[in-house]
C-alpha cells in the first residue's frame, strides 16, 4: 500500500463475546481501511469466525464498540450489517440454491413498480452486475447449476448491488481450484481499486501473501498484533498464530522417525486380518497390526481407506475373511464388539459421526467408556471427573471446562475430545481416520505428537490421512490403497518419500 | 482396444443428450413437476371426453369447469394458503379443524342476531388468529410446524365441539342470498354459472400468484424454502422471522375464507366438518408440483392440482364406482408425483 489511508472504514474496539463455557473474544480491536485487503489470521478457535460474525451481525457483542465510517453502529442482525454497508461471502455459499442467478443477486433489492417486481428490469440489472465481474452466466439459470466458484462470484455481485463499503470473504477459496482462485483474486483486486475494504480469511498462506496488504493475527480470542504484510514473513506469522516458534513443529518429525523400529522377527501381532473384504466396499486384503507400531494408510480420497478402517473396527460387517485378535479367531459384528476387544475407531466425519454437539465435553468423553461398561452400570461421578480432568490436561483441551458444550469448541479441540473418548476406553488398537482434517497447524502438531507417544507406550495405531507427508512422518509401515483395494505395503524407511507413494498408486493403476 | 471403440460410438449419443439438456436448461427446470400436473390433467380430461361424451354434450365443457370450481372452491383456497406454508418447508395441519370452527361460529353468530357484515369478517379473522398462533409458536418458540399446527388443530376442533356437537343450520337471508347468487351463462344443457365461491376462490388464487411471484415478500417465502431453517435468507440480510410468521397467518386466513365458502356450500356448520381436509389440501399442493421439502413450486400449479383432485372425483362418480375409490386414485396419483419429485431431485444432484 502507498500512503496511509485517512480513516478506517471499520473500527472495532474492545470487542468481547462469550459463549457458555467459552470466552470466544476477549477485548479484541480490529480496523479496516478502504481500498485494502486485510487478512485475519489465527488457528482454529482463535476467534476469527466469531469476530467476523460480530462484524456481520450474526453474533451480538457483549461489550465493545463497532464504528463504521466513524459512526457507532449496533449490529443486531445481518440485515443491519448490510444496511451499514458490510457484505459477506461465506465459505459454504449462503445463497438460495432453489432460485435463479438473477433472483439471488437481486433478492431483497428487486426493481419495483409500486409493490410489484419488474422482472425484466431486475434481470437486466442483475446482468449488469454480473457483467461488471466479467461473469458470463445466464441470469435466468438456476444457481445450483453452477460451480461453487461462480456461486461465490454471484454472492460478490450481491455485495455490488448494495454498494458495499466492506466485503468480508470467509474462507472463499477452500473449494476452488487454482484458476478459480485467480479469477476470484482478479475480482477482489478490482473491488479494492474501487475503494472497497476487503476482509479476507483463508487457511492458505500462499493466498494470504498473494492478495493481502495487512494482517491481523488472533490467538485464543485475543489480539496478537496488526502488521503490514511486508513486515511479517511467514515464519513470524506462524509463530504469532501458534504462540511458539516454528521449530516446535519440526521437532515432531525427528521424534516420529526415531521411533521407527522395524519388527523383523516380531512378536505376535495384536490383530491379523486375512482376506478381509466386503462387496462394493473394499476388496479382500491381508494386514497385520503390531503393538507399538503406527500403520499409515495412504491413498486418494475414495480409495477404500475408510472402508478398510470400518471393517477392522466392526462398523461394517465383512463378506469374506477372518480377523484374529491376539491369535484368537474373532467376529467383529459391531463397533461395541470391537471395543470390548480393545479396538477403538475414530471416524473421519467429526461432525456427523463423531461429536454429539448438544452434549458437554464430559459427556462426550464418557460415551465410549459407558458403552463398554454397559448401560446399567453408570460410571461413578468421581471416577468420571478424574478421567475427564486427566484427558483435558493431557491433551490440553481448550477451554479446559468439562461442562462446555462441545459444539462451541473449535475443530481441533473437538478432535482432541474425540481422542480422549477413545483413549478413556484404554484401547489396544486405535484406528484414526483423518484425525487432523480441517485442523490448524498447532493442533495438528499436538495430535501427531500424541499419536507418536501412544505408539511408544505400546498401543497399536492405524493412521489414515489424505496428507501423504503426515502419513509418512508418523508411520512405520504404510498400506497403499487404490480403487478400493490394498495395492502395496511398504516399510517406511528413509528412502520412502511422497513421490514413492504416489508412484506406487500410479503404477498399480497402470498394472490393473 | 474395444473400449476405445465403445467410447467413440457413445460420443455422438452423448452430445445429443448434452444438446437436449442444454435446450432444456433454457427452459426452467422448476416447471417440470407442474408440467406433470398439466399432463395428468389433460390425460384425465381426454379419458373423460372419450368415455362420457354423448352426441349432444361434450364432457369437456365450461359446465364441467364451473362444477369443479363450485365443488372445490373451499379446497382451492385452503390449498393456496397451504402452498405458502409448504414453500417455506413448513406444514399446517390445523386448516380442516379451522374450517369446522369457522362454520359453527358463523351459525352461532347469525343465531345471535349479528349482521352479515360483522359475521363474515369475524369468521375470517378466526382463521387468521389460528394462523398467527401457529406462526408465533413456530418462529418465536422454535416449535416444529407439525407440532405447532397439530396443537392448533386440536384447539380449533375442541372449540368447535364446545360451540355445538350438533349440526347447526345457518339461517340468515343475506347469507342465503349470497349462497344463491350466481351469474348464468349459456342455455339448456350448456348452462354454466359463476357463483360467489368461484369469484372468491379465483381472486385468492390471483392475489396469491401476484404476491408470490411479484413481491419481495414472495421472494423471501421461496428463500426460506432454500433450507437450513432460512439461514441463507437471514445471512443475505432479509427478514426471515417476519416472513415465517406471515405465511402461517396467510394459511390461517385462507382457512377462515375456506370456512366461509364451505358454510356457503353446505349452509350449515358441523363439528365433524373437514376431518382430513388439511390432508386433501396438502395432497392438492403436492400434486400441483410443489416440493414438500420447500423452495420449489407454483401457486398456479396448486390450482391445477385442485382440478386434478376434483376431476378424480368426477370420473369416479361417472364410472359409477363407490366413492371410496376416489381415495385410492388420489393415493396413486400422489404416490406417482412424490416419486416424480424424488427422481427430479436426484437428477438435479
Amino acid at each position: 500500500m502507498s500512503a496511509a489511508p485517512p480513516a478506517p472504514v471499520v473500527q472495532m474496539t474492545g470487542i468481547s463475546i462469550a459463549f457458555p463455557g467459552v470466552k470466544a473474544l476477549d477485548d479484541v480491536g480490529f480496523r479496516l481501511f478502504p481500498g485494502e485487503v486485510h487478512a485475519l489470521m489465527g488457528e482454529n478457535g482463535a476467534g476469527k469466525s466469531t469476530l467476523i460474525k460480530a462484524l456481520t451481525g450474526v453474533y451480538q457483542i457483549d461489550s465493545g464498540r463497532i464504528e463504521v465510517e466513524g459512526r457507532e453502529v449496533r449490529l443486531d442482525g445481518p440485515s443491519q450489517a448490510q444496511a451499514a454497508g458490510i457484505s459477506t461471502v461465506y465459505q459454504e455459499v449462503n445463497l438460495c440454491a432453489n432460485l435463479t442467478v438473477a433472483e439471488n443477486v437481486m433478492l431483497g433489492h428487486e426493481v419495483r413498480h409500486g409493490p410489484f417486481i419488474d422482472w425484466r428490469a431486475t434481470r437486466r440489472k442483475a446482468a449488469e452486475y454480473l457483467h461488471r465481474l466479467h461473469l458470463d452466466v445466464d441470469p435466468r439459470s438456476m444457481l445450483s447449476s453452477h460451480t461453487i466458484a461462480v456461486q461465490q462470484l454471484c454472492a460478490i455481485a450481491r455485495a455490488l448491488v448494495v454498494d458495499a463499503k466492506v466485503l468480508v470473504l470467509d474462507e472463499p477459496t477452500s473449494s476452488l481450484d487454482n484458476a478459480e482462485v485467480a479469477e476470484l483474486f482478479r475480482v477482489v483486486r478490482s473491488l479494492k481499486d474501487d475503494g472497497v475494504a476487503v476482509l479476507f480469511v483463508s487457511h492458505f498462506l500462499d493466498q494470504i501473501y498473494e492478495i493481502s496488504d495487512r494482517i491481523t493475527v488472533l490467538r485464543n480470542g485475543r489480539l496478537v498484533g496488526e502488521h503490514m504484510i511486508a513486515d511479517l514473513p511467514r515464519r513470524d506469522l506462524i509463530a504469532a498464530m501458534i504462540g511458539k516458534s516454528g521449530d516446535a513443529l519440526a521437532g515432531i518429525e525427528e521424534k516420529a522417525r526415531s521411533t521407527i523400529t522395524i519388527h523383523s522377527d516380531r512378536e505376535e501381532p495384536f490383530l491379523t486380518a486375512v482376506g478381509l473384504g466386503k462387496n462394493g466396499s473394499v476388496q479382500p486384503f491381508d494386514v497385520d497390526l503390531y503393538a507399538g507400531e503406527i500403520l499409515g494408510v495412504a491413498g486418494l480420497l475414495g480409495s477404500g481407506r475408510t472402508e478398510l478402517a470400518r471393517l477392522l473396527s466392526g462398523a461394517d460387517r465383512p463378506d469374506t475373511g477372518d480377523v484374529r485378535v491376539q491369535s484368537a479367531l474373532t467376529r467383529l459384528t459391531s463397533p461395541l464388539a470391537a471395543l470390548s476387544r480393545g479396538i477403538a475407531y475414530s471416524t473421519e466425519d467429526r461432525k456427523k459421526e463423531g461429536i454429539v454437539g448438544d452434549l458437554t465435553v464430559r459427556e462426550n468423553i464418557a460415551l465410549a467408556m459407558q458403552a463398554r461398561r454397559g448401560t446399567w452400570r453408570p460410571i461413578p461421578r468421581r471416577q468420571l471427573d478424574d478421567v475427564v480432568a486427566r484427558y483435558i490436561t493431557a491433551l490440553q483441551i481448550s477451554p479446559p471446562n468439562p461442562n462446555a458444550l462441545i459444539r462451541n469448541l473449535s475443530g481441533g479441540n473437538q478432535q482432541k475430545v474425540l481422542l480422549a473418548r477413545w483413549l478413556a476406553t484404554a484401547p489396544r488398537l486405535l484406528i484414526l481416520d483423518e484425525p487432523t482434517r480441517g485442523i490448524d497447524v498447532g493442533a495438528k502438531a499436538e495430535i501427531q505428537k500424541l499419536v507418536t507417544e501412544l505408539a511408544q507406550d505400546g498401543m497399536s495405531v492405524v493412521f489414515i490421512s489424505s496428507e501423504l507427508e503426515e502419513v509418512l512422518r508418523l508411520s512405520q509401515r504404510l498400506v497403499v490403497m487404490r480403487d478400493r483395494q490394498k495395492v502395496d505395503e511398504l516399510v517406511n524407511t528413509d528412502d520412502v518419500t511422497t513421490a514413492t507413494i504416489l508412484e506406487t498408486i500410479a503404477e498399480s493403476g497402470a498394472r490393473a | 482396444m474395444s473400449t476405445d471403440e465403445m467410447v467413440r460410438a457413445e460420443r455422438p449419443a452423448a452430445t445429443v443428450v448434452h444438446r437436449a439438456r442444454r435446450a432444456l436448461s433454457g427452459f426452467d427446470r422448476r416447471f417440470l413437476p407442474v408440467l406433470g400436473t398439466i399432463l395428468t390433467l389433460m390425460i384425465m380430461l381426454g379419458v373423460g371426453q372419450e368415455r362420457y361424451s354423448t352426441e349432444r354434450v361434450d364432457f369437456i365443457s365450461m359446465k364441467l369447469l364451473s362444477n369443479l370450481l363450485v365443488d372445490n372452491s373451499y379446497l382451492l383456497v385452503l390449498a393456496v394458503g397451504m402452498t405458502f406454508v409448504i414453500l417455506t418447508g413448513g406444514i399446517d395441519l390445523s386448516v380442516g379443524a379451522v374450517v369446522a370452527l369457522v362454520g359453527l361460529s358463523i351459525a352461532e353468530m347469525f343465531s345471535a342476531g349479528l349482521p352479515i357484515v360483522v359475521v363474515l369478517p369475524v369468521a375470517v379473522l378466526i382463521g387468521t388468529t389460528c394462523g398467527l398462533l401457529i406462526g408465533v409458536m413456530v418462529q418465536v418458540f422454535d416449535i416444529q410446524p407439525f407440532i405447532a399446527s397439530l396443537a392448533v388443530m386440536f384447539l380449533a376442533r375442541g372449540l368447535a365441539n364446545v360451540i355445538s356437537v350438533n349440526s347447526l343450520k345457518i339461517d340468515d337471508d343475506g347469507f342465503s342470498a349470497l349462497a344463491a347468487w350466481s351469474l348464468k351463462f349459456g342455455e339448456g344443457r350448456e348452462l354454466w354459472r359463476i357463483n360467489a365461491s368461484i369469484v372468491v376462490a379465483l381472486s385468492v388464487l390471483l392475489i396469491a400468484f401476484l404476491v408470490l411471484h411479484y413481491t419481495r415478500f414472495g421472494r423471501s417465502v421461496y428463500g426460506l424454502g432454500a433450507g437450513d431453517g432460512g439461514a441463507a435468507v437471514n445471512l443475505m440480510g432479509l427478514r426471515p422471522a417476519r416472513t415465517r410468521v406471515w405465511v402461517y397467518v396467510i394459511s390461517g386466513t385462507c382457512a377462515g375464507i375456506a370456512g366461509v365458502l364451505f358454510a356457503l356450500y353446505t349452509k350449515s356448520g358441523f363439528n365433524l366438518t373437514g376431518i382430513g381436509m388439511e390432508l386433501d389440501a396438502i395432497a392438492a399442493v403436492v400434486i400441483g408440483g410443489t416440493l414438500l421439502s420447500g423452495g420449489v413450486g407454483f401457486v398456479l400449479g396448486t390450482g391445477a392440482g385442485v382440478l386434478v383432485y376434483g376431476l378424480i372425483q368426477v370420473l369416479i362418480a361417472r364410472e359409477g364406482l363407490d366413492s371410496w375409490w376416489t381415495r385410492v386414485f388420489i393415493g396413486v396419483v400422489l404416490l406417482a408425483f412424490v416419486v416424480l419429485q424424488r427422481v427430479l431431485a436426484v437428477r438435479r444432484r
